[in-house]
């Protein structure tokens, strides 16, 4: 940490809440409250993309990451599973290069000469799109194998961070335990809509080479490191900014019983789960939790019916909760006092009897000025506290 | 049932070789291809668009319906031309901004606007200020279209109506913007004339400006 005074006027406030607030381990606060007891404050977890975490660096005086999410107290470390160690994902002269699924992606820059300029790895082409039948699409040989992954070291990745931090299993994003999402990927997201109304054979057959694909990844990472993991998140974006992608009953005849597999195989492992999902998924969640869900991620305040005190009153009795902080509007767009009655309303209405973690409802983005994100911080440590 | 409320029920359930082939028979038994339009295609899609909005189905359902209604549309398009009696609801220039590669929220507003009757010239994604500008005095449009998923590129909205301004055209063309960052306080923030969150409000959005400029 630098120890100029500009650095640590910024970080005076931090310290000083933290240091009168904190009487327990990282991991000790976070296990309390998915277990649905009160610890000391609720546990933080961070989600920012590249760029956020670099100025928060700059601007908070941090030499690395892990300095600077131990200072803002996030309590959740993640890890991304196992190292991939198959064969080199084939480039192409389009610049797009193969991904796990042999799908095709290129890199993307936004807000180009901004100040809020980023990448990201888009979808360029989707293997399945143009496939008319079930027998063609189990031609396709680039299903991905658990036999591309070394295991060995993820248990060594996990335990460098217990017991002090609460160890997140997550998976790298493109490669996270999901069912739709991979299916989206491979056949087009137009697509497996159109499919999901009027060809039920063809999501059946995607769905079940996904599931078959992590029923036996994930077993084989439980195996190598669950002993230091204290959840299991997979994610797949179920909902839109108003309402589910799919309704319950199709998500039931297509989706429940992959949900339930995942979460049955961590459980085995005495992992909870927890599921990351953008939007509205309100009308799913009993099925959710019917399934096994332990934890729901993301909660995006500006979608309908996401609204964290409604669901902790319905749901919260079986359900833990991540989430809550709107990327989308306070925090790019609001001032400092909007962030505070942001986190303030978050906590009030979801702290009681714990099962919340205080999280932003995705990657903090390259447009949230830094000021916001220290307001952030700095609310989540004045109106945490139990 | 008569011919054309069995049509409207195809498109709601997004029938698309029934929707097809029954506008084959209309057009035999000499029904225009206006009618067929008013009286089948947009009560149909109208019928779904208030399933959506009451949670009565979803995405999937909505996109195979908008889908039939536009296969539909390939064919009765060039007929409706033939008839003095119909002119499309007005020009709508459609794209999702630059920097943004989001598409199938644009795909379906796209899509029910045209099943709806309006003109539709959709430019894609990653669409740039100059080619919306371009288009949008080609076509003489009365509506243009703005869509972005990622929060960072919705900013780009803001840069083409100043662009609007700058060409002097801002007051000969109606704004609308959508996607998942986008509300209402972002749409009046920016100086937009209408949001809308999903297709089926799209239309009504669209129709109410389109109504306000005459």
């Amino acid at each position: 940490m630098k120890e100029d005074k500009t650095y640590k006027d910024r970080r005076y406030r931090i310290d000083e809440l933290r240091a009168k607030n904190e009487k327990m381990t990282s991991r000790q606060r976070t296990r309390m409250a998915i277990n649905f007891e009160e610890p000391d404050r609720i546990p933080i977890d961070n989600w920012m993309v590249p760029e956020i975490k670099k100025r928060c660096m700059e601007y908070w005086g941090c030499e690395s990451e892990e300095e600077l999410l131990a200072f803002l107290g996030v309590d959740v470390r993640d890890n991304y599973g196992a190292s991939y160690v198959g064969q080199e994902f084939k480039k192409y002269d389009d610049g797009t290069v193969d991904d796990l699924w042999g799908v095709r992606r290129k890199v993307v820059t936004y807000g180009k000469g901004t100040s809020h300029e980023g990448t990201f790895k888009e979808v360029s082409w989707s293997p399945l799109e143009h496939m008319k039948t079930v027998e063609e699409i189990n031609t396709y040989t680039r299903w991905p194998s658990p036999d591309w992954w070394d295991y060995s070291k993820v248990k060594e990745d996990c335990a460098k961070w217990h017991p002090q931090y609460f160890v997140l299993n997550k998976g790298d994003r493109l490669d996270r335990t999901a069912q739709l999402k991979p299916m989206m990927y491979m056949r087009g997201i137009q697509q497996t809509f159109i499919d999901l109304a009027a060809n039920p054979k063809i999501v059946e057959c995607i769905r079940d080479h996904i599931i078959n694909y992590f029923v036996n990844y994930n077993p084989k990472v439980f195996e190598a490191g669950a002993e230091e993991m204290d959840m299991f998140m997979m994610g797949d974006d179920m909902g839109g900014q108003q309402g589910p992608l799919v309704g319950p009953e199709m998500w039931k005849r297509y989706f429940a019983a992959g949900f339930r597999k995942y979460c049955d195989i961590a459980h085995k492992y005495g992992l909870k789960v927890m599921f990351h999902t953008c939007g509205d998924v309100y009308a799913l969640i009993p099925l959710m939790i019917e399934n096994g869900l332990d934890c729901l991620q993301s909660l995006q305040p500006t979608a309908t019916n996401m609204d964290i005190k409604r669901l902790k009153k319905e749901f919260g009795k079986h359900l833990s909760f991540q989430g809550g902080m709107d990327i989308q509007q306070v925090l790019p767009l609001g001032t400092r006092e909007d962030v505070k009655k942001m986190v303030k309303y978050a906590a009030d209405n979801a702290k009681s009897g714990g099962g919340y973690i205080f999280g932003t409802s995705h990657n903090i983005q390259a447009d949230t000025a830094i000021e916001n994100v220290a307001a952030l911080f700095e609310a989540y440590h004045e109106y945490g506290v139990y | 049932m008569s011919t054309l409320k069995q049509l409207a029920e195809y498109v709601e359930k997004g029938k698309i070789e029934e929707v097809s082939s029954l506008v084959q028979k209309l057009l035999g038994d000499n029904i225009s291809a206006d009618r067929i339009v008013s009286e089948g295609l947009v009560p149909g899609l109208d019928a779904i668009g208030e399933k959506y909005s009451k949670f009565e189905c979803f995405v999937p359902e909505l996109m195979v319906a908008a889908m039939a209604a536009q296969e539909a549309l390939k064919v009765l398009r060039p007929k409706m031309s033939e008839g003095t009696l119909h002119k499309p609801m007005g020009t709508i220039v459609i794209g999702t901004v630059a920097g943004d590669v989001h598409d199938v929220g644009k795909n379906i507003v796209a899509m029910v606007l045209e099943g709806s009757g309006f003109k539709v010239i959709d430019l894609g994604v990653n669409v740039p200020a100059a080619s919306f500008l371009k288009e949008v005095k080609y076509q003489e449009a009365e509506i243009l279209a703005l869509s972005s998923l990622y929060t960072p590129t919705r900013l780009a909205m803001k840069e083409i109506i100043q662009a609007l301004k700058d060409q002097g055209i801002r007051d000969k063309i109606k704004v609308m913007v959508g996607g998942a960052p986008i509300d209402q306080a972002f749409c009046d923030l920016i100086g937009a004339d209408g949001y809308a969150p999903d297709a089926p409000q799209a239309v009504k959005v669209a129709i109410s400006l389109i109504q306000a400029n005459k």
